[in-house]
């Protein structure tokens, strides 16, 4: 009973690390138009990357179709007609070489490119805190083991051992859910050190020495008072890993070791598009366009999440400002 | 036992070509610039400097130890061998012509002991004379295991070749006794079996001639002494950087076959591919005056050099003997059905992997295992037409008959292609979808299993690890069609532990004693009869399905002149070219 009393009272001091005030953040957030638009340019991708089949069935095309007359087979395979062969059929126009439609295939891929990083930063994020938390609470044995394996982690050559390690797995393993796996459980070394870092700070609070010294278990404490503590520079550091995971896995089919063909990806397509620079720029611009848009507005994104969440952050500026005011105006009282 | 398969297909198509046996044609000297090769304008004249840019080093840079068809193309400009190449254009340029030797070798009823009669007034770049036992030192050399690498040909043919060591080990003995040496000038080869493409064989650089006493063993490769018409002035980096000037002991009186143009020529290698081209088309400095001899145009190369005129002047096609095709094991289940094998030859789309290949210009469709080339014994054939894109309706017949389709007792035939990840459109990721997307179409779905390169090439070529379906690739060491079809039909090539090319493990006696009666044969054109119908009648077994033969663009630079492709290097040769 009076664990129960103890527990609750530091639950209500909490705020100030706590997201609690969901709406405070959500107005902070809203105040940053880039942000905004970030946000909603991911939203009409993944819209959009949903909707594949039904976009695809919309211009009338097939993602794996080719087309042999839409080539110019005497010329290398170059699309037939100009910007890489657009026409009302094929609306982005068609790969060099096949004559598959491009629009669909740049669709299929954000399908690929967005839930692989999304995947692979689900898992970094879940065994990232788990570490962190396990190596914030626990002794200084299992504190100081855990922490040398984050730093090995974060230390590894994440792609040549991702290399690998899809060298190794035999083909008929699916693909994407192998790529989710070796990124997620190749690159969760920076998310534990943030959390085992925050969770031994937070752990000297007030409040969670009530709750131990309430009689709270270890599991206890760290479920109720320190992971809603944690969830705001978790979710910052998932916002900058999600587009590092889209830009790994475009890697990875570059290097071709990713997704293998026939499904499309964006790296995949950048690695054939390569060579096409000068003869169809398109098939090149395309997905590397699409990337880079991604890319970029999920690190926006990810900066405005970051501000909005981070009190320590607002507050540094609020501070900062304040003392600048405060300066100028001593400054001025003499003169 | 060929390596000549494992290399890429660039790799390939630059090891230099041989010519026919027994064709009398080309014998006759030619006159400096006859050649009707193409390039800039105006007669090709002596002097400047050659530029090679390339992507392979020229390593090991020994006789003994290069893997030439046809005396290679660099190295064919230091060693002459017995016989050499006919260096001319096109068809022309596949037929053997006598280099060191007066003739073509004059062969024993059957074909098992050939004699050669060296020319007069031969000598090397010291100007001392070259002599039939320094050819004979030359072969033995290649014997020795630190001096391995090149074909093993010479060690199946010559009697008592599979036991000799080399001459560093057999140090008093007489050495190979299978190779007489009665006077300076003659040679006798003693073979074990009957071999009509001796002369074929006696084009590689091992018949190149080593003087005794300048042998240095390994160390022979930083200085080979020239017996053609440039000698190594300086070799860097194992043959990175190669530095060739005239050999003035050289006569062209003595040599009807290399023109010797430039005065000096500079081999770079190590480069990328599209540095190469990019280089080449750009053409500042002395890369106006460069060639490549082993990178070809890649499609989108192709498809920027063909809309630009002053460019595509400026590319040479090559053809090489080489066939890229789908390759079954019919110890496996479902390729031991014919029926299958040929559901399968009917429903590809040739098309789709001719465009994925490159596109028409890069590659022509094929229907027969022999590449479409008469000094291979090409003969026309197709058993199980499909058109230009595919007879899914013939196919899915066929898998009726077998059992196979929507709502058939054994449901749609599922099967797995193995290829290769490396994308060099052999067998390539690229030439694996256009098949899956083309057998789709008569319901055979198609997974797709790509292996790294390396895993990929040891898996199909080991008996244990074969797969049942695979995507495979094969060029002759020359252009016969002996050393096309046996390694893959030949029963007794069939290796257990080891490469074995032989995919379908057919071992069919009549097969073998054919391949043996064509042996026998020294006149190339009856031979290469033989070859094609053996070729035909096995094609009815659907053991392949022969898919495309390359074809090759080679850019040159804007002052290079004389450019003469032969059909069986597909490489523009080095020795014809003239800078001024």
């Amino acid at each position: 009973m009076s664990a129960g009393t103890l527990e609750e009272r530091p639950a209500a001091v909490a705020p100030p690390a706590a997201p609690s005030g969901a709406r405070q953040v959500w107005r902070r957030l809203r105040a940053r138009k880039s942000a905004l638009i970030a946000a909603a340019v991911l939203a009409l991708l993944v819209v959009l990357a949903l909707a594949a089949p039904l976009l695809g069935a919309l211009e009338g095309q097939d993602v794996g179709a080719y087309h042999d007359g839409l080539v110019d087979s005497a010329r290398g395979g170059v699309p037939i007609g100009s910007y890489g062969g657009v026409s009302g059929d094929h609306w982005l126009g068609v790969e060099p070489g096949t004559g598959r439609d491009l629009f669909v295939r740049l669709l299929y891929g954000a399908r690929v490119s967005l839930a692989v990083a999304a995947g692979a930063t689900l898992v970094q994020v879940f065994i990232g805190v788990a570490v962190g938390l396990a190596a914030g609470l626990g002794n200084r044995l299992v504190d100081s083991a855990l922490s040398h394996l984050s730093d090995v982690m974060v230390a590894l050559p994440m792609l040549v051992f991702a290399i690998g390690v899809t060298a190794v797995v035999p083909s008929s393993f699916p693909r994407p859910v192998l790529l989710v796996f070796v990124i997620g459980l190749l690159a969760w070394g920076g998310t534990a050190r943030i959390v085992r870092a925050q969770t031994l700070t937070l752990k000297r609070l007030d409040y969670v020495a009530a709750a131990r010294l309430g009689g709270a278990s270890r599991l206890r404490i760290a479920r109720r008072e320190l992971l809603p503590a944690l969830a705001a520079p978790v979710i910052t550091y998932a916002a900058i890993l999600l587009p590092t995971n889209i830009v790994t896995e475009a890697g990875m089919s570059f290097l071709g070791v990713g997704v293998t063909p026939p499904t499309p990806s964006w790296g995949q397509m950048l690695s054939t598009a390569t060579t096409w620079f000068r003869a169809d720029p398109m098939y090149v611009l395309l997905p590397a366009l699409l990337l880079f848009t991604t890319v970029l507005a999920f690190t926006v994104l990810g900066d405005g999440l970051r501000t909005a969440l981070d009190p320590r952050a607002a507050s540094r500026l609020r501070v900062g400002r304040t003392g600048r005011a405060a300066r100028r105006r001593k400054r001025g009282t003499p003169a | 036992m060929r390596q000549l398969p494992l290399i890429s297909r660039r790799a390939a198509a630059a090891v230099a070509g041989i010519a026919l046996v027994g064709s009398v044609a080309a014998c006759g000297p030619k006159e400096a610039g006859d050649a009707k090769g193409g390039g800039a304008a105006g007669d090709p004249k002596q002097g400047g400097t050659l530029t090679v840019l390339n992507r392979e080093p020229q390593s090991d840079f020994d006789p003994a130890r290069l893997y030439t068809s046809g005396g290679g193309n660099i190295p064919s400009l230091v060693f002459r061998t017995l016989t050499t190449r006919n260096r001319a254009d096109g068809a022309a340029g596949t037929k053997v012509v006598p280099d060191l030797a007066t003739d073509l070798g004059t062969p024993s009823e059957d074909a098992k002991v050939w004699t050669y009669k060296l020319k007069d007034g031969l000598a090397y770049e010291d100007g001392s004379p070259i002599t039939s036992a320094d050819v004979k030192y030359g072969i033995e050399r290649s014997f020795a295991g630190e001096l391995s690498g090149g074909a093993p040909y010479l060690r199946d043919w010559l009697v008592g070749g599979e036991r000799y060591q080399g001459p560093y080990k057999d140090k008093g003995g007489d050495g190979l006794k299978s190779i007489e040496t009665p006077d300076a000038k003659t040679l006798v080869f003693h073979l074990k079996k009957p071999e009509g493409d001796f002369p074929y064989l006696a084009t590689q650089t091992q018949f190149a001639p080593v003087p005794k006493a300048k042998d240095t063993g390994t160390k022979y490769e930083e200085h080979p002494v020239s017996s053609g018409p440039y000698k190594v002035v300086r070799n860097t980096g194992d043959g990175e950087r190669l530095l060739l000037e005239r050999n003035p002991h050289w006569s062209a009186k003595t040599d009807s076959q290399r023109h010797a143009y430039p005065d000096r020529i500079e081999v770079k290698s190590g480069l990328d591919p599209a540095v190469i081209n990019q280089r080449l088309s750009t053409g500042s400095g002395p890369d106006a005056a460069a060639i490549t001899t082993d990178t070809n145009l890649g499609p989108a190369e192709l498809a920027q050099v063909s809309g630009d005129k002053q460019l595509a002047d400026r590319v040479g096609t090559g053809h090489f003997g080489y066939t890229n095709y789908l390759a079954f094991n019919p110890r496996t289940k479902p390729f031991d059905d014919p029926k299958v094998r040929q559901a399968i030859s009917y429903a590809v789309n040739r098309t789709s992997v001719v465009n994925a290949a490159g596109g028409s210009s890069l590659a022509e469709p094929a229907t027969t295992f022999l590449p479409n080339q008469k000094a291979l014994g090409y003969t026309p054939y197709d058993h199980f037409p499909a058109g230009r894109t595919g007879d899914p309706g013939k196919a899915r017949e066929l898998l009726k008959q077998a059992g196979y389709g929507e709502g058939a007792a054994k449901g749609p035939l599922t099967i797995t292609l193995t290829h290769s990840t490396a994308q060099d459109f052999e067998a390539s990721p690229e030439i694996a979808t256009a098949l899956q997307a083309g057998f789709k179409k008569a319901g055979i779905v198609v997974k797709l299993q790509g292996l790294e390169d390396n895993d990929y090439k040891q898996r199909v070529h080991s008996t244990k690890t074969q797969p049942g379906l695979f995507l495979g690739h094969w060029g002759a060491d020359w252009p016969s069609g002996g050393p096309f079809l046996a390694p893959i039909f030949d029963g007794r090539q069939i290796v257990e532990d080891g490469a074995n090319f032989n995919s379908a493990r057919l071992n069919d006696p009549a097969v073998n004693d054919e391949i043996d009666e064509i042996n026998k044969i020294t006149d190339h054109d009856a031979a290469a009869k033989r070859w094609g119908a053996l070729d035909k009648k096995i094609g009815e077994q659907a053991l392949t399905v022969p898919l495309f033969h390359p074809v090759y663009k080679r850019l040159y630079g804007k002052d290079a002149k004389n450019i003469v492709i032969s059909d069986w290097t597909g490489v523009l040769d080095i020795s014809q070219v003239a800078v001024k």
